[in-house]
């Protein structure tokens, strides 16, 4: 039996996890991310920690190829084909703007370059998928050779009406096919089958546009994966929080804009169930942004909002995670009335914060943490980076100087700042969906997270904050738990007083059955776990919450449950219901789970390091106190600390503050209570 | 844990939680609401005002709304005095003479308690799809008496300590045409309410009511200073612009707006004395929606990061003499002066600081909501439908900057409503075509944005139409030496009729924007063309390669580039 290995490839850093399940241990190793040649990172990562290609059983990746092409705009040359009269959708977008006061504004450009490769077919089918106007073939032909011409690399497929009745996408895919069998084609009804047209285009063009890039990057980590001995097949995380066959990935890229996100719910998931945690928000703070996420009932939310930019969305099914500016290298900025910020924008990796003696220049939040004594300058990444603290004086004493504070006051606030960030964002994904974070635990991770996680929970009232082990490499860890998973949609509308309930379970069966199928083309064999689910809304409503059903059959009694269930929700998330009102069905789904074999990943450490020290940290209103610090393989189980304290490691520190206290808990996890009462 | 100290931080916290309260009732509105307008269009405002009247924070909806719910909260106030409302409270207002924009705009207002005390305002003000009016959707362009504009509520209890009061309701219920939807609607608001009361009260909780007020007097204090600074950065002096609203539906007069606009060390006199008398016709803007495009104007000319209550107003006096275009009397209608006059008077600032401060003015927008409304029985299920249907427009030119294709008029911030969703709700329509207009941005050096067309077919036997259109006459202006904008406009072609007409040619309306109560059939089609947005600076000192970009992506004709332009040579 051979190895598990998950990497996560990050803005800043590609983190590696290897399990090996012959004897139970677990390796992780953190190098520095080549984004000219994320695949080489790979390679390096596998060679320094002395793996070798033959010795890997399976391989999960977690990529930002996709994620960076859409940010930097670096995808390719795409046309768009839709109905004739509607060409300049991707332009005309929703005719709003993000924000309201401001006439420099400029609306956000389509990722298809040009309104020349924006083509109408003469084509139409009607709300309810009567086909009004036929796909004349030879008019497909034609423009297929006007694609050729104006040499795109790859076409999305729009078409009204679509997601009721794929018949036309479908004939027009063909067609392409036959014309131009080299350029990828995504085809909206396959992406993103949703109503309303300009979200669905757009998130189709956001396929289109990563096609050839996804295609050669997996061609080429292929390659060189074989060139180390890694013969077998391998998967990438999708942004759903299931894996995929690469190269089926290769084919769906847009599935991949929340890739590494992903991996860090569900190696939540997989810790939560360890600690009997089912109330779970996760903070996973890194260099540039701090993602947000949350378990209810141990099972994560899933959603399809998703936006490129304002504006430009991408409608595939995610994990439900706020991302927000909030990381390390976040910068802390005087706006115009004399108020201090802190980020959106960041340092990155290039200058970075000022203390990594790069050429940064703008007070950071790794800076702030410095100065406050809460990071050791000599054990950042267990000693690979000295911080320079010395450089700090000057920046801090001209930032405070234009807010009237002292320099110390000064970091304070800006980590009071980003704390308030994150909590709010914690608060949209938990109290705007009708849930109080007080009765939360909080597991933190990634290179920041635990180092801000308890003054967080502190301002949420949050009673427990979870560090778990191996916190700055968690998102890999995730990827060798991460299941196959498939979901399949069918959209047609049916009024809750007149539902085709045999239809409605035929196409349940159909979808699952092909849900099966891909789930076995992505080489999972075992016994698949299906879960059936309708979006739902009342009469009139235009957005929809997602309904399990129960036994996965839609008989009287299964709609009757649903609906009820579907008020419940609706109580649970606007304080109201409206019952007896005539509900609308609006798509079905299949979920096809395979679930991948259990990793044993008990915690077998036995306790070994150096006996704890003091360091002087700054608190806001006591000023600096001596705080235990303590390296975390040097914890026994059960051992509790009191606050204040660090609890140090490779990847990163933990931060207990003043009045709280730590525990190492049996299944390896830091445990801290905040003394917030739930 | 002592309370929390009153510094900068805590006050970014306070600003930006109740910044988010206002977002987040909005979402909850979108997802919750039955009609289009609602949960598409997002035509609505949600807002938290302090106890008396004070509006406290706003997040990104329509400015016009924004503007003039401070009036319409002042106006409940007053009426009802601060004793009458009890915890569980709703009221409800939409009378434009006192205090509401026009009549489609419906006003629920709740009051928030604290330990029995009166602490704050949650409101939201929401365009209801139908109102009662003469014709569906209300918005009746040959309106000429406010009664004739939908149903008219002074500010009435919904709610009562908690519970529904069912006499009021059922007046609403039984006078609009769509009462499934009108009610999905309310609850939505009311829902949305709910959420910001419990947010407030989270907000008291953690931090104690003396902070909670503390820190609302001081972001006002805060944005009051702030935008005085910056208003003190535009040269002080008296600046003028005039403009027209073409016609009001019910004669061809044209009715002049004369804005003399004084700027005088911080503050702020915009005077529009001069202006015509009121119109016959619905373009009349009450005195709450012109002190609200004037707010909206300078909104747009300053900091964005100011944050947005009460203190921004305070810099402002707006002298609009009674029974004019600019302030009517009753009874005179007004639904086109929220969503005509409006971005109109908000543009004229604009116009009028174009030599003082010519890096931040924009040249004129679109300048019209482009209202198409209709209605009649669903024949799939006989139940009766209303829409008010608008658009976008081009936006004008701004130095170093070309304007915004097709974007929401400057007095909102709606959003179209998808083909998809718009023929699945409403089955009177198929829309055949929703494009960009090649050369309807105004020539400059800065280029205005183009604006749009859209083109209907009509799929039932009958179906009711309505319009208040504008800049279907007078073209949307440049500054410093920009071209205009394309107009826009309304366009009818009979069943088999090969030729388009206006609806004074083909249907005698005393207007060709303007009407109400018209009668599609089967096979009818409509054009709405969209205006396009004024230019900024000379054309012919436009960068060659943008123009030549411009030709390419068939934002500008070659003939335009080259008579317009002047550019000559290979087009490459």
């Amino acid at each position: 039996m051979g190895l598990v290995i998950g990497i996560d490839t990050g803005g800043t850093f590609t983190d590696l996890v290897a399990f090996d399940p012959a004897t139970g241990r677990i390796d992780s190793l953190k190098t520095s991310s080549m984004p000219s040649n994320p695949g080489q990172a790979i390679v390096n990562a596998l060679s320094e920690g002395g793996i070798a290609g033959g010795e890997i059983a399976t391989f999960t990746h977690g990529t930002t190829v996709g994620t960076n092409a859409l940010i930097e705009r670096t995808g390719c040359k795409v046309a768009f084909l839709t109905t004739r009269g509607f060409e300049d959708t991707p332009f005309i977008q929703r005719i709003n703007r993000k924000v309201l006061y401001d006439l420099r504004w400029q609306k956000p450009a389509p990722l298809v370059s040009s309104r020349r490769l924006c083509l109408g077919i003469d084509e139409r089918m009607g709300a309810d998928g009567e086909e009004l106007r036929p796909v004349d073939a030879d008019e497909v032909r034609a423009l297929c050779r006007e694609l050729r011409q104006a040499g795109v690399e790859a076409v999305a497929v729009c078409l009204l009406f679509s997601y009721v009745s794929t018949e036309h996408e479908e004939l027009v895919k063909s067609i392409l096919a036959e014309e131009l069998p080299e350029l990828p084609v995504s085809v909206s009804h396959e992406v993103a089958p949703i109503w309303r047209e300009y979200e669905r285009a757009s998130t189709t063009i956001a396929d289109a546009y990563l096609r050839p890039l996804l295609g050669r990057y997996v061609t080429s980590l292929s390659q060189a994966l074989r060139d180390v001995g890694m013969l077998r097949e391998w998967t990438i995380m999708k942004s759903n929080g299931g894996a995929m066959l690469a190269s089926a990935a290769s084919e769906s890229p847009v599935q991949t804009v929340m890739s590494g996100p992903a991996g860090g719910m569900t190696a939540t998931e997989h810790v939560a169930r360890a600690l009997g945690e089912p109330n779970v928000l996760t903070l996973d703070m890194g260099g540039t942004s701090a993602d947000v996420g949350i378990l209810v009932d141990g099972r994560q939310r899933h959603t399809t909002e998703y936006e490129i930019e304002w504006g430009l969305p991408a409608a595939v099914p995610l994990i439900d995670i706020k991302s927000i500016g909030a990381g390390g290298g976040s910068v802390a900025w005087v706006d115009a009335g004399g108020f201090l910020r802190v980020g959106p924008r960041s340092a990155g990796a290039e200058p970075g914060p000022i203390c990594y003696g790069r050429g940064g220049t703008e007070v950071t939040v790794t800076d702030a943490n410095l100065l406050l004594g809460r990071l050791d300058p000599g054990y950042f990444l267990a000693g690979r980076m000295q911080l320079q603290s010395t450089l700090l004086d000057e920046p801090f004493a001209r930032l405070a100087g234009r807010v009237s504070m002292e320099p110390v006051e000064l970091a304070a606030s800006v980590l009071e700042i980003a704390n308030e960030n994150m909590a709010s964002a914690i608060k949209m994904v938990s109290l705007e969906r009708g849930h109080d974070p007080r009765r939360f635990s909080l597991l933190a991770f990634g290179g920041a997270g635990p180092l801000h996680a308890a003054s967080v929970a502190r301002v949420l009232g949050i009673p427990r904050v979870i560090v778990p082990r191996f916190p700055g490499v968690f998102s890999a860890l995730g990827l060798l738990l991460a299941d196959i998973r498939v979901d399949k949609v069918w959209t047609q509308a049916f009024r809750s007083n007149d539902v085709d309930a045999a239809l409605v379970n035929r196409q349940f069966d159909r979808i699952t059955e092909r849900a099966i199928d891909e789930l076995r083309q992505e080489g999972y064999q075992g016994e698949p776990e299906i879960r059936r689910a309708i979006n739902m809304r009342y009469f009139g409503q235009n957005y929809e919450h997602e309904v399990e059903i129960a036994g996965g059959v839609l008989d009287d009694d299964g709609l009757a449950d649903a609906l009820r269930r579907f008020d419940a929700l609706h109580a649970e998330r606007y304080g109201y219901a409206i019952e007896g009102e005539v509900v609308e069905l609006v798509s079905f789904k299949v979920t096809a789970i395979g679930r991948r074999p259990a990793l044993d990943l008990a915690y077998r450490d036995e306790p070994a390091g150096s006996p704890p020290v003091t360091r002087p940290v700054y608190f806001r209103g006591t000023g600096f106190m001596d705080a235990t610090v303590v390296h975390r393989s040097s914890l026994a189980i059960g051992e509790t600390i009191a606050g204040p304290a660090l609890v140090e490691e490779a990847g990163s520190t933990t931060l207990v503050e003043p009045g709280m206290t730590v525990e190492l808990h049996e299944q390896g996890a830091l445990v801290i209570e905040t003394g917030a009462s739930a | 844990m002592s309370g929390p100290r009153l510094d900068q931080v805590a006050l970014t916290v306070v600003d930006n939680y109740l910044t988010s309260c206002c977002r987040d009732m909005g979402v909850t509105m979108m997802t919750t609401a039955y009609s289009p307008i609602f949960n598409e269009s997002l035509d609505f405002s949600c807002v938290i005002f302090g106890p008396s009247g004070d509006l406290l924070a706003q997040a990104e909806f329509c400015p016009s709304q924004i503007g003039t719910i401070k009036f319409t909260v002042d106006w409940t106030i007053e009426e009802l005095g601060l004793d009458a409302f009890e915890e569980g409270d709703v009221v409800l207002h939409n009378d434009p003479y006192r205090g509401s924009g026009h009549v489609p705009e419906h006003m629920l207002l709740k009051p928030v308690f604290w330990e029995g005390e009166l602490i704050a305002f949650v409101a939201n003000v929401a365009h209801m799809s139908e109102v009662g009016a003469k014709t569906p959707g209300g918005l009746s362009g040959d309106a000429t008496e406010i009664y004739q504009e939908g149903l008219l509520l002074p500010p009435v209890k919904i709610k009562r300590r908690g519970e529904d009061v069912d006499d009021v309701w059922r007046i609403i219920l039984s006078n609009h045409r769509t009462p499934r939807v009108t009610l999905g609607d309310f609850r939505a608001m009311m829902g949305s309410l709910d959420l910001a009361e419990r947010r407030i009260h989270t907000l008291v909780a953690d931090y104690g009511l003396e902070f909670f007020r503390a820190a609302s007097a001081e972001l006002m204090a805060i944005a009051e200073r702030r935008m005085r600074a910056e208003i003190e950065s535009i040269p002080d002096g008296t600046y003028t612009f005039t403009d027209a609203i073409e016609d009001d539906g019910i004669s061809e007069g044209s009715y002049p707006m004369v804005l003399t606009l004084t700027i005088d060390q911080g503050s702020v006199i915009a005077d529009f004395t001069g202006s015509a008398p009121q119109a016959v016709g619905p373009v009349n803007a009450i005195y709450a929606v012109t002190a609200s495009a004037v707010y909206n104007a300078f909104l747009h000319l300053t900091d964005p990061t100011i944050p947005r209550n009460e203190g921004c107003y305070r810099p402002f006096t707006i002298i609009a003499p009674p029974g004019t275009i600019v302030n009517c009397a009753f009874p005179a209608p007004v639904a086109g002066g929220n969503t005509e006059t409006s971005p109109r008077i908000t543009d004229m600032i604009f116009g009028a600081l174009q030599e003082a401060i010519p890096d931040r003015v924009a040249a004129s927008c679109g300048g019209t909501s482009s209202p198409f409304l209709f209605g009649g029985i669903d024949p799939r299920t006989d139940e009766p439908y209303a829409h008010f249907h608008f658009e976008g427009v081009g936006w004008g030119g701004r130095r170093g900057l070309d304007g915004n294709n097709m974007v929401v008029t400057i007095n909102g911030n709606c959003r179209n409503t998808p083909v998809e969703v718009f023929e699945t709700r409403y089955p009177a329509f198929r829309i055949e075509s929703y494009r960009l207009v090649t050369d309807s941005g105004g020539p400059g050096e800065f280029r205005g944005g183009l604006g749009g067309e859209r083109i209907f077919t009509v799929t039932v036997p009958e179906v009711t139409v309505s319009a208040l259109l504008n800049r279907m006459k007078t073209e949307p202006w440049g500054v410093l030496g920009g071209g205009e904008g394309a107009v826009g406009g309304l366009w009818v072609r009979r069943s088999g009729a090969g030729e388009w007409r206006t609806f004074v040619e083909e249907f005698g309306t005393m207007s060709p924007s303007k009407f109400s109560g018209v009668t599609l059939h089967a096979g009818d089609q409509v054009k709405i063309l969209m205006p396009g947005g004024g230019g900024y600076g000379d054309p012919l000192a436009r960068d060659r390669e943008l123009v030549r970009r411009d030709v390419g992506e068939g934002f500008v004709s070659e003939g335009a580039a080259r008579a317009v332009y002047g550019l000559t040579g290979e087009l490459g």
